[in-house]
């Protein structure tokens, strides 16, 4: 887990997020910890489970395992067997899905209050004793693989972003895809995923968040009856991050059957806990938030560059990439749609922003916060995204405070780091004439 | 520490029979005659809104499909009063939301903001609605984008072969084109279209606006008067709905959009559902959940579980006012595409024949009910509930009779609802794909095959 950097005690926590943010935390013998969030305005609960693992967790030859797990993670376990997870569940009231990213992988079910301690024995089953067979394996490897296909292989923006990885890390296990390559889906093997369990989900490895129609006393005593006895797990090894500097800019070309250019441009960022990210929060809304901001008036509708233009900054445990994506017309010059971004980006380094629009940012941000709070399920997965990427989930209640009192020399100072060109690669997709598509095999041998 | 045992007494009510309430709704309208619903509810300071107009994409003139999406997005872009920047300005500065949307019946507006800026925000709604000026240059760079996109969505399987899939369904019908129209139409839109569609479908008459959140009913319908007062209704054409639909237009038929660099085809299966509000609603409803609604359904099961064929197989019901479709969507591998199809038709015959045993329909009717109060937990949610109570005519105990209402329903119609729906006659059948491959795994099938270019959709 990481740790937030010690901080000036300057910022409070924002009275109305705080209101809504009664949580009672616990943290069980077998290092499980467990935040519960009463609300009972609507008889459902949410529950997510952050396991601290994903693609950074990894190595070649296994890229994608982090995913491919999350989906054995449904398909059986000692108590509950193969296919057993969803049926019983949706025959209570519930439903369920995960997800995996860069940094964690995360389970999440939401269902009626009357089934709270068959979900609790549910999810406690999968963590205790997962059970992964041959037969399960080889069909959930075919099912990643058409998800491979469907996400990447026959979509634009997964080519790009795909290639921009490889591009922004020479080191770091960012530069694979989280859902991995091909190849290494088809040879990760049982024991591969055996280990994977034993080291990566272990209670101690693991955060409950429970929001809803739920009382935290009894609540907790059922935790603790369902999960209390799974035994610690080992310390997961340290990620090191071995990224060399970078010394100057990187490019590449993808000629593929399209019908217009596209760029997609990353920027070597920050890690989540340091102060610049949410600098760069306050930027990312003022340049691309709504028709009215920078990109958007300026690319789209006033110099008519681009169709759409996306700039996207996820948070990450280690430095991660502020990523940019112009989708152009099909006559469009994809150097000169690069120049106009460019131009916008040394704007705010140079000038910064307009009073106006920083107040305007900060405004959005914390609509958009309250706008997150307002279901379970919304409320659950902001407490564990906080604390899985800023080391605790009460910097939630603080950000507000933050994001006040950020200036524009700030905003400059941070404009002109990040967005120096020899920080960036860039990715040109080039049409080319409709081909017929390669055989797999000899892309996976590639 | 107790035993493991579930038979802990309950004290409380159960989630399942606790009552399920919408707020208290007051209903205004505004001298203008724009009808208002609007319900206070916490304990978010916001407000959600939406403004509901009988002018969908059914109501696009015959040459002109997509004039109704391409309006609602002119409509931001000036007013008698404001430049499109000062409306960008006004709606965004205070962390607002406005976005308009198309459906086959119905375009709506869609607004959220902080409760202490809901006044202002209901007076932009009001001039957008009411006195946009479309500026020509504005019109010339929304047909342009418009045109670009159009072409770019080629490169999106999905989107291409949902768009194939409509035209398949409804034909002819003014449900048969793709909302957001298609280059050769949205070609010839001009200034005088715009402001002739928006003189025309976009008036009080027909139209609801749904309030929910932190605000007085007495405010909403105050701000509501003045948002609105002098709306004009002389020049609005008399809201009148889609006719109803015959059939499905291309039943019995399959069409394969060619698209040589695709390794994977995108298929889409498709037959006669119901109209919006129709009784039929929750024993197919339920159905639906077992068949290839919920993640443990039968095609699920049988194509992603036990067959790796696809990471995602759905059916549904799309319900509309006119009438309606049921539908199953997925995707696989070239190879596999002859027997995903297979696969999929397979499960709808045995359940068309034999139904679904009473677990399977337990489990569903406990699914839908226990994960239904979802739907009313935020504000957004239950404007778009009021709305839909109001504008499809489904009866003012919808929300709070909908649980009961689906746990009343039996085998015996379970399976009358299965004979109805399941392809009782030979479906229409969609796939995008590398049709040199996938023809001929089809020929099989004994159907007519038609092949086109994926630039028949653009």
């Amino acid at each position: 887990m990481p740790k937030a950097p010690p901080r000036p005690a300057a910022h409070k926590p924002d009275p109305a997020l705080q209101s809504l943010l009664d949580v009672h935390e616990a943290t069980l013998s077998n290092g499980l910890r467990v935040r519960l969030l009463p609300n009972p305005q609507t008889p459902v609960v949410s529950l997510y489970t952050f396991f601290q693992v994903g693609s950074r967790n990894e190595r070649p030859g296994i890229t994608g395992i982090s995913h491919l797990f999350e989906h054995m993670m449904f398909n059986g376990a000692k108590k509950y067997g193969p296919k057993e997870f969803d049926r019983v569940l949706e025959s209570n009231g519930g439903r369920s899905n995960a997800y995996t990213s860069n940094d964690m992988t995360v389970y999440y079910d939401d269902f009626s209050s009357d089934a709270l301690e068959t979900v609790l024995d549910l999810e406690s089953d999968r963590m205790r004793s997962l059970r992964i067979s041959d037969a399960t394996l080889a069909s959930e490897r075919q099912v990643v693989m058409e998800e491979r296909r469907v996400r990447v292989d026959n979509e634009i923006t997964g080519i790009l972003d795909e290639e921009l990885g490889t591009l922004v890390y020479k080191a770091h296990p960012y530069r694979w895809p989280v859902i991995g390559w091909m190849a290494d889906i088809e040879n990760i093997s049982r024991q591969d995923c055996e280990q994977y369990f034993r080291t990566y989900y272990a209670p101690n490895n693991a955060v409950l968040y429970l929001s809803g129609d739920i009382d935290p006393k009894k609540t907790l005593a059922l935790i603790k009856r369902y999960y209390g006895d799974i035994p610690k797990g080992p310390k997961p090894l340290p990620v090191i991050d071995a990224e060399p500097p970078q010394k100057g800019e990187r490019r590449a070309v993808i000629r593929h059957p399209a019908q217009s250019p596209s760029v997609m441009m990353g920027f070597r960022g920050p890690k989540a806990t340091e102060q610049e990210t949410q600098v760069l929060d306050v930027i990312q809304y003022a340049l691309n938030k709504g028709e009215g901001s920078r990109l958007v008036k300026g690319l789209v509708y006033e110099q008519q560059i681009a169709i759409s233009v996306m700039f996207d900054w996820g948070w990450r445990i280690d430095p991660g990439a502020i990523v940019f994506y112009l989708e152009l017309k099909p006559e469009a010059d994809p150097q000169k749609a690069e120049a106009s971004l460019y131009a916008e980006l040394e704007k705010v380094a140079r000038e910064g922003l307009t009073e106006r629009e920083l107040q305007k940012a900060k405004n959005n941000l914390r609509a958009d916060q309250l706008r997150e709070l307002g279901t379970n399920t919304g409320r659950a997965h902001a407490l564990g995204h906080y604390e899985a990427l800023l080391g605790s989930w009460h910097e939630l209640t603080l950000l507000p405070s933050r994001y006040a009192s950020i200036t524009n020399d700030q905003v400059k100072a941070v404009a002109a780091k990040f967005f120096a060109p020899d920080r960036r690669s860039v990715v040109t997709l080039l049409p080319e004439a409709e081909a017929e598509s390669p055989s797999e095999s000899s892309t996976a041998a590639a | 520490m107790a035993s493991r045992s579930r038979a802990t007494p309950k004290k409380e009510k159960s989630a399942a029979s606790r009552p399920l309430k919408l707020p208290t709704v007051t209903e205004t309208a505004t001298s203008s005659g724009l009808q208002v619903l609007a319900a206070e509810r916490g304990p978010l300071p916001l407000v959600s809104m939406r403004l509901v107009l009988r002018a969908g994409s059914s109501t696009d003139p015959k040459d002109k499909q997509g004039l109704a999406d391409f309006t609602v997005r002119l409509l931001r872009r000036g007013t008698a009063k404001l430049r499109a920047d000062e409306i960008d300005e006004a709606i965004e500065f205070v962390g607002a939301s406005v976005a308009g949307g198309v459906s086959e019946d119905l375009m709506s507006i869609y607004v959220t903001t902080p409760a202490e800026h809901f006044g202002a925000m209901l007076s932009v709604l009001g001039q957008l609605v009411r006195e946009p000026s479309f500026p020509e240059k504005e019109v010339v760079r929304a047909r342009d984008r418009a045109l670009a996109q159009f072409a770019n969505d080629l490169d999106d399987p999905s989107t291409v072969a949902d768009r194939a899939f409509t035209r398949a369904l409804w034909g002819e019908h003014p449900y048969g084109h793709d909302v957001g129209g298609s280059a050769s139409h949205v070609r010839t839109f001009t200034r005088e279209d715009v402001v002739r569609f928006h003189r025309e479908r976009l008036g009080p008459k027909g139209a609801l606006l749904v309030v929910v959140g932190a605000v007085k009913p007495e405010v909403v319908a105050a701000e509501a008067e003045k948002a609105f007062a002098g709306w004009s209704r002389t020049d609005q054409l008399e809201p009148t709905p889609a006719p109803a639909v015959e059939g499905v237009a291309q039943a019995g038929r399959i069409l394969i959009v060619d698209k040589p660099d695709q390794t994977q085809s995108q298929v889409r299966i498709g037959g006669p559902g119901y109209r919006l509000g129709h009784p039929d609603y929750f024993s197919a409803t339920a159905m639906n959940i077992v068949l290839g609604g919920g993640f443990t359904s039968r095609l699920v099961n049988e194509i992603r579980v036990e067959r790796g064929l696809s990471y995602g197989v759905g059916s549904y019901f799309d319900a509309m006012h006119a009438g309606g479709a049921f539908a199953i969507s997925t995707f696989t591998k070239t190879a596999s595409t002859r027997e995903i199809i297979d696969v999929a038709l397979g499960e709808v015959a045995k359940v068309r024949k034999g139904g679904v045993t009473p677990k399977e329909l337990k489990s569903a009717q406990t699914y839908l009910a226990g994960l239904y109060p979802m739907r009313t937990e935020t504000s957004d949610s239950v404007a778009s509930i009021l709305a839909d109570i109001r504008v499809h005519g489904l009866g003012d105990d919808w929300v709070e009779k909908f649980r009961d209402r689906l746990r009343a329903v039996t085998p015996k119609q379970v399976k009358e609802a299965s004979a109805k729906y399941l392809f009782p006659k030979p479906p229409a059948i969609v796939v995008l794909g590398k049709a040199s491959e996938v023809q001929k795994q089809l020929k099989g099938l004994k159907l007519p095959i038609s092949v086109v270019p994926v630039s028949e959709y653009e």
